[in-house]
């Protein structure tokens, strides 16, 4: 009995941070309808943020997930305006083309600028679990969660309590009605996707504490990422953390009766019987 | 007695400008290795010592060219091989650390007839019943099997009997042939496996298993982990307030990383090596000035393996391919880098598998590795549960 209720407490804990990582991808697509596949590479981007905050101004990886949210966020603007903007209307194969080669282009960058070195940091409570019994709750899994979570109820009251949210539902909606209502919608969709890079890059700075960064740490959670989201419902917020966490607690409890290495297998299998019945994913799609 | 008579005469024919051909060429020899991708760090390391032993060649007047190729993965090798092979006519192949791509590798050499000394660890890569291919290392099994068997020796050692052991093994080719080596010892010494578990690699979340772990009554682990893995796996053991003995697989646990990521967790934690740095003092100080870091055990093993090549096709006095293969499965070369693998040579069997190589024993202390088993390598006595081990 403790030994499931220790999987699904560590399951939760993982999960709510596979929902932050995997909620910037959803708001890219449920806003510019476009599947990125480079999101993974701000999260590696993200992560060597939170290590340089780390290494050079001794920054907790907490703090510097924030510093993280601002260069994820400036580095993904960028990429809108310079290269998203121009196939928004092209055909779905340019799409993938380009957010493929920007994958390409970002793990290259990395290893060009940082070395191929795995560099990790080092935090007083990353060692540390709290006792309830007999279940063991880890300080840095907490910790991420608390933060995912945060995270996510902030941008869910962006995107629900102000204007900039309402303009970027309205664009996801309906671009030309937006765009009479006076909605620079170019502007939104720089704004929508810099946030989507912003919140995977935060994801990383979050993860660091217990995960390595190297210039190919991103590919570790791409597919997770496709799975959360796709799961929780393309475009949708509230059903990213959701998918998440469900994520999570499949990966976790799976473990009990099967060895870890299906993990994947027991989530795969799930998933595709989840889509069978609920195309949509799980909770619709409260985006858009 | 003949042989070696034999070899003389033809190096000094060579010498003596019979054959001057040969030595009015450079030499030309492929490294293929991983410079980019996920094991592009060990693939650096790897170049970085080819280079330190390409500077002492150039030093001692050897006439040798590099020629690089990348090769990130397994797909890659045979195309990048038949390059190097036809288009740059090198003489021989060193690489390629991953024994995947090791072994994609050496289905090219072997067919072009092409000699190449490699350090990856897999069983398969010299028991094909191939010609052409060296193994500098012993094979993946024999580490597992003497990563158990170093460590009950020394608990032993240390007084205490070891019944149950607990195994944790990344699922490619490298971490499943060395548990599987851990697993034959540990029947064979009657010793329960209570843990048996492999996991997927680039495993993000490790709890499961220390979980797992936590519940047995193991009291020795056996991870076989790359780094990050290792990482999660120390971590999480402290989080638990796990204190076994932990016995590393080599890979992860034996990088500088390893206890820049770890600090104090890392200390004591064995690993089994093919190699260790304190054996080569000289070298490992020009290293660590030269990169910053200890000279990692792929640095030491690529740069005895392309010591070794030159020095055949010094011997063969010629590019003949299957003249320098013949030099180098003949060759027993006990100086230079060769003389830091354990058993002090580099030298070939019947299947090109090392005939004098074998495992050694590792422990932290700071930030340094130090060789504690077996006790004609070891620098330093080895430490069992904080204690030291006469």
């Amino acid at each position: 009995m403790s030994a499931l209720i220790q999987t699904l407490v560590d399951g939760v804990l993982i999960g709510g941070v596979y929902g932050v990582i995997a909620v910037g991808l959803s708001l890219v697509f449920g806003v510019l309808k476009i599947v990125n596949f480079a999101q993974a590479e701000f999260l590696m981007i993200g992560m060597y943020a939170g290590w340089f905050a780390w290494a050079h101004l001794g920054l907790d990886p907490i703090v510097g997930a924030f510093l993280a949210l601002l260069i994820g966020f400036a580095l993904g603007a960028l990429c809108q305006r310079l290269f998203v903007q121009h196939i928004l209307n092209a055909p779905a194969v340019a799409q993938i083309f380009l957010t493929v080669g920007l994958l390409t282009v970002l793990e290259n960058g990395a290893l060009l600028l940082f070395g191929s070195d795995f560099r990790t940091v080092r935090t007083p409570y990353q060692t540390i679990a709290l006792e309830l019994g007999p279940i063991f709750l880890s300080v840095p899994y907490l910790v991420a969660f608390v933060a995912a979570v945060a995270m996510s109820v902030l941008l869910f009251l962006l995107l629900n309590r102000t204007w900039l949210g309402r303009a970027i539902r309205a664009t996801s909606q309906d671009r030309d009605a937006a765009c009479l209502f006076g909605i620079d919608t170019r502007l939104i969709y720089t704004i929508a996707f810099g946030l989507g890079t912003g919140l995977t890059a935060f994801g990383g700075g979050i993860i660091l504490s217990y995960a390595a960064v190297s210039p190919t740490a991103g590919a570790q959670f791409v597919v997770l990422m496709f799975t959360v989201v796709v799961l929780g419902g393309l475009g949708s917020v509230m059903g990213a953390l959701v998918g998440g966490v469900i994520v999570g607690v499949i990966q976790s409890v799976s473990t009990l009766f099967m060895p870890i290495q299906l993990q994947n297998l027991v989530l795969f299998i799930v998933f595709i019987t989840a889509l069978a019945f609920w195309p949509q994913g799980l909770l619709g799609r409260a985006a858009r | 007695m003949l042989r070696k008579l034999a070899i003389c005469l033809a190096a000094a024919a060579s010498l003596s400008g019979v054959s001057v051909q040969a030595h009015a060429e450079t030499v030309k020899i492929g490294v293929v290795l991983p410079l980019s991708g996920a094991n592009a760090q060990f693939g650096i390391n790897a170049r970085n010592g080819i280079e330190m032993a390409l500077e002492d060649l150039k030093a001692k007047g050897a006439d040798v060219k590099l020629v690089y190729a990348d090769v990130p993965e397994p797909n890659a090798a045979a195309a990048a091989v038949q390059r190097l092979v036809s288009r740059e006519n090198v003489v021989g192949i060193v690489g390629s650390f991953a024994s995947s791509i090791t072994l994609a590798a050496s289905e090219v050499t072997e067919r072009t007839e092409t000699p190449m000394i490699t350090h990856s660890f897999a069983d398969q890569i010299t028991s094909r019943g191939y010609r052409y291919i060296f193994q500098v290392t012993p094979k993946a099994t024999t580490f597992g099997e003497k990563q158990f068997q170093y460590a009950i020796d020394i608990a032993e050692k240390a007084g205490q009997k070891i019944d149950k052991i607990a195994i944790f093994y990344e699922d490619t080719a490298y971490g499943t042939a060395q548990a599987a080596g851990i697993r034959q010892a540990a029947k064979k010494a009657g010793v329960e496996v209570t843990i048996d578990d492999a996991y997927p690699l680039g495993i993000t979340d490790v709890a499961p298993l220390i979980n797992k772990l936590r519940r047995s009554d193991a009291q020795v682990v056996f991870p076989v982990s790359y780094f990050n893995d290792a990482l999660l796996i120390i971590r999480t053991m402290r989080q638990q307030k796990i204190d076994l003995p932990v016995v590393g697989g080599a890979a992860g646990y034996i990088v500088p990383d390893f206890q820049k990521g770890l600090g104090e967790y890392a200390e004591d934690v064995y690993s089994i090596a093919p190699a260790n740095y304190d054996a080569l003092p000289e070298q490992a100080a020009r290293y660590k000035e030269k990169y910053g870091v200890f000279m990692p055990h792929e640095a030491l093993m690529y740069a005895a393996a392309l010591e070794h090549m030159v020095e055949a096709v010094k011997i063969a006095g010629t590019t003949d391919p299957l003249k320098v293969r013949d030099a180098i499965a003949q060759l027993k070369k006990c100086d230079g880098f060769s003389a830091g693998i354990p058993g002090g040579c580099s030298a070939f069997g019947d299947t090109g598998l090392s005939a004098t190589a074998f495992p050694i024993f590792v422990q932290w202390r700071g930030e340094d590795l130090v060789t504690v088993y077996p006790a004609e390598t070891a620098t330093a006595p080895a430490r069992w549960a904080g204690k030291e081990v006469k």
